[in-house]
């Protein structure tokens, strides 16, 4: 599927890659003070305020019957805007650790939770450890179709997948909920390996933070507007449903596109850290669109960098692309990147296409194994 | 008290979080919030040529300090919060006046003597050290250098409120005259209780260098066989005057400051200290964190063990680390340590 030519690097060649891009790394961690502390203590104030805005315009109408309508939707975007600005530039980002070096006790990746349903202590586990070291490694990384959806023809085909566009539409609505329960593993009880009690003793912290969502958004604010309750109700699921879909395509962009490629297990045996960063050079992709964007997708927009630099502020992601694409393409390494509208397009082919049985391309080697293979060809200077 | 704050207990409604709470609340009043420990900086003035007071006025939080303690405190410059110790004076008001002595190149003593402005906020941890007064004290003789005069003057106010300064003998080195702080008020002391004993040991002073710690005469100190001895000063100080006084004196107990030096070589062994479950270490220096404990037993949080996950991260109270790739040396305390990505440097404290 992919029309990708990437150079095949000798080993000394990924070294000096490595080395390059850790130097990159290097030099943006030198720069971090007080620029990143200002920046990320504004996002929280921008959470904040149009978190409050936004449930009080919700609650306006109550009061206000003549800009009932209006208010509700302007409520239910605001809050969908907070709830994305929280999840994705704050949480997502805090949770990583990027900000641990400020020191500040309300940003701090060990103990930071979200506003979302999934609990951070998972996440941390599902998404920081497995997802960003064992990047699309099939077996290891959970986040590949989620098990529920066949992304690559290297996932094994199976009739279930004939229904996996209408899966992959209700899985958008319930994202929250997807990633809430990623880490119980259901398919367990259906292989027979735990009986449906033992997992729900070890769902206990899963079902308390479900607990608190729900009783947040649906139950205790809408209480709070009395005889309104339903309207409240009603934006309260609509901006959590927004949210959902959005960090939905985000995510889905991210390692899912046409170019993304998936690796055996054995691929990150004695893997070397050039090997390691070109792994997620391939497995990642970006999207373009400028500052908004970045903000908006929790600088997810720049999900080459964020893999190689998890642990550097988001923030930064931005002027790091520069340098990292310049040295992508000094390597002849494909940066891939595209709008939106690109990426998912090719995402939702990827959904569609195989939902049916599809044979998986010949695996491009990441390395150079023999030396008689190489051709030994000089890097791009201009 | 770590600066990697951890929360004490439960909040009241789950999902009503504390950085949700003391965001709101800091709005109405930079002092506000559910439970952290702040204060804020009042005023600030000139204690002596290289040395300024700041009066801090904490919130209730606050967890208190005996005179003679120290308490942490946490500044923040340039986006990241340093922790350093001072002791504070209490104030009759509850607020607290810190003396800080400003170094050469010392970005936190720089910050609050130059860069910090009034109403700046700072968290505060509660007061620790062990060189307080029980009301019932024996004879004592205080020895300071430097910007260890501080938990010295708060034990002389105690013991002047409570009409004890009888049979109490302080000396009190600088290396010039003008780095004396609080002069005046200890001339005032002397003055009202003649049974006080004061001298200034100013080892530079031109005419008469007075001589060090280790050389200095006690005879003219009373009673110094039955004396508890207490020095604070930076370690090379109370180092001579344990090893001068510890036998001439029926007690001695020091408090040194200093800051920590890298070692010449990162080979050898060096003592880990893991405060949560009370285990001290010996373990190589070079060898990342995570594998050294793991091969004394120790099983810490774990995952990538490449630096990026942060599964591994720790507070490291005090210590010198290095990263194991860019090769670069932490010296800040109560910072996280990412142990699989760090060895030691320098005999450390974790929070483990």
């Amino acid at each position: 599927m992919s029309s990708v030519r990437n150079r095949v690097l000798t080993p000394a060649q990924l070294q000096t890659f490595g080395e390059e891009l850790d130097a990159v790394r290097a030099r943006h961690q030198a720069l971090l003070g007080e620029h990143d502390a200002r920046y990320i203590r504004r996002i929280v104030a921008g959470v904040r305020w149009t978190g409050v805005a936004g449930r009080g315009l919700l609650f306006l109408g109550a009061f206000v019957h003549s800009v009932l309508v209006p208010a509700w939707i302007a409520g239910v975007l605001l809050l969908a805007f907070s709830k994305i600005l929280e999840n994705m530039e704050l949480a997502h980002n805090v949770i990583h650790g990027q900000y641990d070096w400020m020191g500040d006790p309300h940003l701090q990746g060990k103990t930071y939770e979200w506003d979302i349903a999934g609990t951070s202590e998972n996440w941390r586990k599902t998404h920081n450890f497995r997802h960003h070291t064992y990047t699309n490694v099939r077996g290891l990384d959970d986040d590949i179709g989620y098990g529920l959806l066949r992304i690559f023809p290297e996932q094994r085909w199976h009739p279930f997948f004939l229904v996996q566009p209408l899966v992959a539409v209700v899985f958008a609505l319930l994202f929250e909920w997807g990633i809430a329960i990623q880490d119980l593993r259901v398919g367990r009880v259906l292989a027979g390996k735990i009986t449906l009690r033992q997992l729900w003793r070890q769902a206990k912290p899963v079902r308390r933070k479900a607990l608190q969502q729900i009783g947040k958004d649906y139950v205790f604010f809408p209480l709070l507007a009395g005889p309104f309750f339903l309207p409240v109700l009603l934006g309260n699921l609509a901006a959590n449903v927004i949210r959902n879909v959005w960090t939905y395509v985000v995510i889905f962009c991210g390692h899912f596109t046409a170019d993304a490629e998936t690796f055996p297990k054995d691929c990150v045996r004695n893997e070397t850290r050039g090997h390691w960063y070109m792994r997620q050079l391939r497995g990642s992709s970006n999207l373009t669109g400028g500052k908004w964007m970045d903000v908006m997708t929790g600088n997810l927009s720049h999900q080459i960098e964020h893999h190689f630099y998890p642990d550097i502020p988001a923030n930064r992601y931005a002027a790091m692309a520069v340098e990292v694409k310049e040295i992508c393409h000094r390597y002849g390494q494909h940066y891939n990147t595209g709008s939106m509208p690109k990426q998912f397009g090719q995402v939702m082919w990827r959904i569609v296409r195989h939902a049916f049985p599809s044979r998986p391309a010949p695996q491009r080697p990441l390395v150079a194994t023999a030396a008689a293979d190489v051709p030994q060809a000089p890097l791009a200077t201009d | 008290m770590s600066a990697v704050y951890r929360n004490a207990a439960p909040p009241l409604i789950p999902w009503f979080k504390e950085g949700f709470f003391d965001f709101w609340s800091t709005r109405v009043h930079p002092l506000w919030t559910l439970r952290r420990p702040l204060a804020r900086l009042v005023a600030r003035t000139q204690a002596s040529a290289d040395a300024v007071t700041l009066r801090l006025q904490p919130n209730r939080h606050f967890a208190g300090v005996l005179p003679g303690q120290h308490v942490n405190l946490g500044v923040e410059v340039a986006g990241r919060l340093a922790t350093r110790s001072y002791s504070p004076t209490l104030l009759e008001n509850g607020d607290l006046a810190i003396t800080v002595k400003v170094i050469q190149g010392g970005k936190v003593s720089q910050h609050l003597a130059c860069g910090a402005s009034i109403g700046d906020v700072f968290s505060i941890g509660p007061g620790f050290g062990d060189m307080t007064l029980a009301a019932n004290t024996q004879r004592l003789l205080l020895l300071a250098a430097g910007a260890g005069i501080t938990p010295m003057r708060s034990l002389l106010r105690q013991l002047d409120a409570q009409a004890q300064l009888a049979s109490v003998d302080l000396v009190y080195w600088v290396r010039s005259h003008d780095q004396l702080c609080f002069v005046e008020e200890l001339q005032a002391l002397a003055a009202r209780h003649p049974g006080f004993g004061l001298q200034f040991a100013v080892t530079g002073d031109a005419q008469r260098p007075a001589p060090r710690v280790g050389t200095f005469d006690f005879s003219a100190v009373a009673g110094l066989a039955t004396a508890r001895v207490l020095a604070c000063g930076p370690a090379g100080f109370v180092e001579s005057a344990r090893a001068h006084l510890e036998p001439l004196a029926a007690s001695f107990e020091g408090e040194a400051f200093s800051l920590p030096a890298l070692p010449d070589t990162e080979q050898g062994n060096v003592q880990v200290a893991l405060l949560h479950s009370g285990r001290t270490l010996s373990i190589a220096r070079g060898v990342p964190l995570l594998a050294a404990l793991e091969a004394e037993g120790i099983q810490p949080a774990s995952g990538c063990r490449m630096g990026l996950c942060n599964t591994c991260v720790c507070t490291k109270v005090s210590g010198i680390t290095r990263h194991t790739l860019s090769g670069d040396h932490a010296s800040e305390p109560s910072t996280p340590l990412k142990l699989c990505v760090n060895s030691a440097s320098t005999d450390l404290t974790l929070e483990l």
